[in-house]
Formats: structure tokens, sequence, C-alpha cells
């Protein structure tokens, strides 16, 4: 191959070219010569594909069964107590003193300690100990691969079919009940430790609430070979068009960003054979809930008019497991980059929202009917940006079938990293420090306030309430979009405490002589929602670790 | 139960077509090596589950077609992997020429985090040699990765370059859970003050684990 010839054309395109060639309206697509890919090729790349589905819950599952484990050693933990071991609850011993954990700063007894190897870096040589608690802790967080992703990658927690990644409902309870920050001091001197006060904050329940965040597993199995094989794999994560996962509404942009295993963007914009079509109406629910729609087609007025009646058995989002729920249709493949995306009404605090709304797409040919799919993408409605709850498509043949009334399966949402204006973000509770760890690590897309096309960003973070009243602002980044800023701030606050906090950050650009443009905002915490709900309970459920997040900025400031 | 593995590493392999990354992968995965030559078509993976220091670490492995139709299939599988090796042909100029090109590949695509390795395969062929060892090596130490020239024909090389990359990631690994908390008590810059008095051990909840 000759790369001189073709040198414009190796780079694969970022996702900055990406999304101006979306705003150019010129596709990518369109700029390469290249053949298609033949149905022989697509096969092969779907029997791949689905190999490798089978890999991935493997490893899911064994995610799952150290979760499941370290859940188990919490549960049975004594908890500390003074001159106890916290985790067997064997008090000190002439011969067997008790040990401190260099992380978690607890007593255990030579048991429940292992020995740690002096950090090489170190200049303190003499002996470190940690608790078994902490040390599996950190075990899990290298087997899980998250040291690598950065997070807890998805999982499936044994004996479940689906199980979400943690009951948010069960754990701000028991955060919750193990009461106000009052209680400092006088646990201890309780007999029981708050553990054994209040049993088992995972138990969980195997309701379907729980289903979230196995996402792309289950999604994956919703899928079958013709999917893949009928939709062709030469448009892989280049027409997206979920803008809206992690965005808010106002904004509209095409995103084009790829991302590793997004298959579900082939199933985009494919038209022929999509998943409905060759089941029976019915398909068996995925853990995402089902939508039930009905269809009818008026060639009088060429047009398509889709009742969304109701939604049954959504994936909770809020802390309380429940959900506000709207459905986004559009019609795909898009002429061009005109989008004709509408959106049902939003229902509030529910898992099972009746909609029964109508809606009409007009100019749809009867030829359009045999080319053309119906995507359905529900939502959670969040003025923070809304985190996508599942999804649903179909052939708009099914017109012309009757009844036309039709229950799909959702599958889950893809698990996209966030696109458009976004910040990333590192949390990280520090048990020694007593401190929530916020790294801002960077910007990327920040929309142009000067008259030069750029801003001059910094960011401002304060948490919510926070009885010391800490305000923390990084530097200013000078004419820049897509700044780094890497700063760290500390909010000393308890796990406790952060269970009922918020941490909120605004985006402004810097002027001299008028006020501070705003350029976006970002609340994380106990009354988030979707994605940035799982950032704060996985800083709070792993503590001692770093959590890097993307995360929307949303363009309206809540003050 | 299944036996099951301690860690779970994502490998990749790119080069240009025709170097030999599914020959290599091939005898890394089957100890064997096929004469033909069989274009693959987008992407394909292997497993292997191997040793390292008493730890049981699977490597499921992707191998990708070198031509360019394929490219936005493969490169979708860039971002997940933790090690990626480079492959050129030691008889074929051009495939070394580009092995800068794809690295640029992997900057823009893969994450910082990824652990590389360059191979330069067919080190059976002298005769058809057109890349000197020393060329690949002096390459190597411009991009600071490891270097290794393999046979996949031969059987040379090729264990070593995987438990290489397999081991370089263990070690890059270890090396993380160290920084996130050493246990010698010390952090980064932003180490709040020893004066943050010493207080009893407050509410289990706030210590050493939330739950
Ligand atoms: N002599 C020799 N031939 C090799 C070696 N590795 C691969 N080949 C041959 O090179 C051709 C291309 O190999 P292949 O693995 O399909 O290359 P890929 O396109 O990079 O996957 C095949 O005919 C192989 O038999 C090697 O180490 N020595
Ligand atoms: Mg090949
Ligand atoms: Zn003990
Ligand atoms: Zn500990």
């Amino acid at each position: 191959m000759n790369y001189q010839s073709k040198a414009n054309k190796y780079v694969c395109p970022n996702d900055r070219q990406l999304s101006l060639r979306a705003k150019l309206r010129t596709g990518w697509s369109a700029a390469r010569s290249e053949p298609p890919l033949s149905k022989s090729e697509r096969e092969a790349i779907a029997a791949v594909v689905k190999r490798a589905e089978k890999v991935d819950e493997v490893e899911a599952r064994r995610v799952g069964r150290l979760v499941a484990r370290l859940e188990g050693m919490r549960r049975s933990a004594q908890g500390p107590a003074p001159r106890t071991c916290l985790l067997c609850g064997e008090t000190s011993r002439l011969l067997a003193p008790l040990r401190t954990c260099a992380i978690c700063r607890n007593s255990a007894c030579p048991k429940c300690v292992i020995d740690t190897p002096p950090h090489r870096s170190s200049i303190y040589s003499r002996e470190q100990y940690t608790c078994i608690l902490c040390a599996e802790t950190r075990e899990m967080w290298k087997k899980s691969g998250a040291w690598f992703f950065k997070s807890l990658p998805k999982y499936i927690m044994p004996d479940k079919k689906i199980t979400g990644r943690y009951n948010d409902t069960e754990l701000a309870k028991t955060l919750q009940e193990a009461g106000p920050s009052s209680n400092e001091g006088k646990t201890d001197s309780e007999p029981g430790s708050p553990l054994s006060i209040h049993p088992p904050s995972f138990s969980r329940q195997p309701s379907k609430t729980d289903s979230r965040k196995s996402v792309c597993l289950s999604q994956d199995h919703e899928w079958n070979e013709t999917d893949i094989l009928s939709h062709g794999v030469s448009g892989l994560s280049l027409h997206r068009t979920d803008s809206l996962t992690q965005r808010p509404l106002g904004l509209k942009r095409t995103s084009s960003k790829g991302s590793a295993y997004s298959i579900r963007s082939i199933r985009k914009d494919m038209p022929k054979t999509m998943t409905q079509i060759e089941r029976p109406p019915t398909i068996p629910d995925a853990g995402f809930g089902t939508l039930e729609i009905k269809l009818a087609y008026d060639n009088g007025t060429s047009s398509v008019a889709v009742t969304i009646l109701r939604a049954r058995g959504l994936i909770g989002m809020d802390m309380t497991g429940l959900s506000d729920p709207f459905c986004r249709l559009e019609i795909l493949p898009r002429e061009g980059s005109y989008s004709n995306r509408l959106r049902t009404k939003t229902v509030h605090k529910t898992k099972n929202p009746e909609f029964n709304e109508t809606l009409h797409f007009f100019g749809i040919t009867e030829s359009d009917l045999d080319s053309k799919c119906l995507e359905i993408v529900l939502f959670d409605d969040d003025r923070y940006g809304c985190d996508e709850m599942g999804s649903a498509t179909v052939s708009l043949r099914e017109c012309l079938k009757c009844p036309s009334q039709l229950r799909l399966a959702l599958s889950g949402a893809s698990g996209s990293e966030p696109t458009g204006p976004r910040l990333l973000l590192a949390l990280c509770y520090s048990t020694k420090k007593r401190a929530l760890v916020t790294t801002v690590c960077r910007g990327a897309e920040l929309p142009p306030q000067d008259s030069n096309g750029y801003s001059d960003p910094f960011v401002k973070l304060h948490l919510d309430p926070d009885p010391y009243h800490k305000k923390h602002k990084t530097s200013i980044k000078w004419r820049n979009l897509n700044p780094i800023w890497n700063e760290e701030f500390l909010f000393e606050t308890r796990p406790t405490e952060l269970s009922r906090q918020n941490l909120t950050l605004t985006v402004w650009d810097k002027d001299y002589g008028k006020p501070n443009d705003f350029l976006g905002s970002l609340v994380l915490g106990a009354s988030s929602k979707g994605r940035r709900l799982k950032h704060w309970m996985d800083c709070i459920k792993f503590p001692d670790h770093r959590h890097e997040q993307w995360h929307s900025l949303t363009d309206t400031q809540h003050l | 139960m299944a036996k099951t593995y301690d860690y779970l590493f994502k490998l990749l392999l790119i080069g240009d077509s025709g170097v030999g990354k599914t020959s290599i992968l091939f005898r890394f995965s089957e100890d064997a090596f096929n004469i033909s030559f069989i274009s693959t078509i987008g992407i394909d993976f292997k497993i292997r589950t191997i040793d390292l220091d008493g730890k049981k670490v699977k490597l499921q492995i992707w191998d990708t077609a070198g031509q360019e139709r394929f490219r936005t299939i493969t490169t979708a599988y860039y971002r997940g992997s933790m090690g990626i090796m480079l492959v050129y042909d030691v008889t074929n100029e051009k495939s070394f020429e580009n092995i800068k090109n794809w690295i640029r590949n992997i900057e823009e695509n893969a994450s910082a985090d990824v652990e590389k390795m360059i191979l330069g395969n067919k080190c059976d062929l002298d005769a058809k040699r057109q890349v000197s060892k020393e060329r690949g090596e002096q390459l190597a130490v411009e991009y600071q990765i490891k270097f290794v020239e393999t046979s996949a024909k031969d059987s040379l090389n090729v264990e070593f370059a995987f438990y290489t990359l397999a081991r370089d990631i263990k070690a890059k690994m270890e090396k993380k859970q160290e920084a996130s908390n050493p246990p010698g008590g010390r952090t980064g810059a932003h180490q709040l003050r020893a004066n943050e008095q010493q207080r009893k051990p407050t509410s289990w909840l706030s210590r050493c684990s939330v739950l």
C-alpha cells in the first residue's frame, strides 16, 4: 500500500475533524473511495464480533465475582472498634499486637493484615501493613482492569441473569441510615459497628431496576447474526447520531465519535432487516424494559403516525431508582444531514411511563417504508444532560402489517463517551486525607466566546452543602477550547456526607472589564442521575481510587 | 467452576498487509505456521492464557487487516487495547517506513497508557532482507519502544515478544496501583499537612470502606 500518495487519507480522522465534517454536511464515507464491504466480509466480521461478545461476558462474570467477593468481605467485617481487629473482632494480645492499616488506618490483627513491601521510592523503610479489606480492594482494581480503563468495567453479579452495578437505593439508604455527621466518634463506642446495625448494604434484589450498567452485554445479546450482517459495517462509528447521549437537548450536534466496541452504531442508519423484523412481535425483555407503540401510514398525506403508548420496566436513573423518561424518534437513514427528530413529553418519576402520544413524520413515501426505519431512543430527562436508557429500532414496513401495535424490547445504551463541550474529571475519596480529591483534568470542545474564536476558560467548583464553604478555582487557560488543567482540589468531607452532597462545576471564560462569560456547568452527586450519579457512587463505593470520566457540560446555569 | 484467570489483557497486532501479523498470532496461539497468505477480513482474535509470576493472564489478541478499507473497523479496537504490537516485514522496506504512520495512528486512537512493541518479522528470509536489524533498533530507540526481530515461520522470538509485552503491561499495572495509594503514605504534591490532626478513628463508614 502506498501511503505517500494517500498521505491525507491515511490518518483516521479524530473526533474534531469528524464533527467538523458533520457540520460541513460532507460525510466521511463520501470521501472514501474504497468499495463497501461485501456480504461475506460482513458475515465474517459479524462472526468475530459475536465470538468477542462471549469473551466479554465471561469477563463480566469474572469481574462480577470479584465485586461480590469484596462485598461479602465488607459485610462480614466487624468494623473498627478500639483495640479490636476491624475484620475478625479479635482484641489485642501481648504476642499478637494489632497493626495499623497503611491505607485506612484502622487496626487489624496480624491474621487480618498482609505485609506490604516498603514502597520502592519510599524513604521510610519501616514495615507496612495493609488490612485484607484494603488489599482486596486494590486487588480488585487490578484484576478487573479498572486500573487501565480508569473505572470499573461492566460486570455481571454471580447467580443473577443481569445485575446492575449496584443498587443505588440500597446504598443511599445505608449511607443515610449511618447517620449524619454528628455520629462522629459516637459509633466507635457503640456496641457493634454500624455495619452490624445496618446489615448488608448490597443485598441485591433481583429487580429489574438493577439491570443497568451491564448495558453492553445484554445489548449485545439482543443481536442476532442477521442484524450485523444486513446492516453493513462500513459505516461503523461514522454515522452515529446519538448526539443526545449525555447532551442537553438544546444543542443539536451530530456526533461522529468512534468508540471501541460501538457495534451498536452499525445498526444505525441501516434500514433493512431491523432487529424486529425477523422476530415475533413480542421480544423477550433484555433487562432494559419494553416499549409499546402503534404505527400507521397515511398515503394521502405521506405521513407516518407513531403512537408511543407506554414503556415498562425501564432502568432507574436516580437515587430512588426512578427515572424521568421521554422518547426521541427519528427516521433513519437521514436524507443528507437533515434530521427530523421528534420527542415525546417527559413523564416524571416512573419506570413505567404512560406516554399515549402520537407524533407524525411527514414526507415519507411508500418506497421509504421499505427502506427506512424508525429509531426510538429513551432518555432520562435531566437538566444536567440526558442519559440514554435504551433504544429500539423498527422497520417502517411494520406500518403495513396488522395489527400495527408492537411491543419492542429495548436494548441498552451504548455507553459511549459524551461529545460536545465536556470536562474530564477524576474523583477520589481519600480515606487518609478524609477528603474528596477532585481533579479537573481537561476540557474539550468548549464554546468560543471571544471575538478571536477562542475562550479563556477556567473552572470554579464547590461542594454543596459544605460546612467548610470551600470554593476552588482552576487557573485560566488562555485562548484554548481544549484546555488541560490537571489541577487537584480537596474538599474535606466523609463518605456519609458525600452521599448527600453535590459537586458543582462551572466553566467560565475570563474577560477583563466585563463579567466573565458562562461556558457550561456540571453537577455530580447524590441528586444527579445516570452517568453522573454512577461516577459519584463509584467514588464513594471504591475509596482511595481515582475514578476518571468525561461529562458533558450543560449550557444552562443552575445556581 | 471452569478454570479462571487473574487478568485479562487485550492486545492488538497492527502493521501493513502481508507482514505476517496473522502468522505471528497463529504461531503464538496454535504453534503452527501456514505458508499460504489468506488476507484477514477486518478483525479477528485469538485467546491464549499464559502464566506470569504465578498469575494466569488471559491474552485476547486482536488481529487486524492492514488494508485501508477496513480501517474504520480496526481503529475501533485501539482504545480498549492495553498492548499493541507494531509489525513490519524485514523483506519489505515500505512496511518498515510505514511503522511511523502506524505509531501516529496509535497516538490518535489508542489509550495513552498503551504498551507498545515493534516486531521485525520474517527474519528467517535473510537473502531477501531489505531492512537491517540495526535500523529496526534505531527506530525503536527513537520512539522508546521495545523491539525484536521475529519469524513466525521458524518460531523465533514470537513467544518472547508476547511474554515481554504482557510483562510490561503487568508492570505498568503494578506501578499504577502503587502510585494510586503508596504504602509509604506519601502521595503527590497535594498531600495535606500531617497537622491534619491524628483524630481517633471515627465512623467506620468514613474509614476503610464505605460499605
Ligand atoms: N518466511 C516467512 N514467511 C512468513 C512469515 N510470517 C508470515 N509469512 C508469510 O507471509 C505471508 C503473509 O502473512 P500473514 O500472516 O497473512 O500477514 P498479515 O497480512 O500481516 O496478517 C504469508 O504467506 C505467510 O506465510 C515468516 O516469519 N517467515
Ligand atoms: Mg492477516
Ligand atoms: Zn483479625
Ligand atoms: Zn485497610
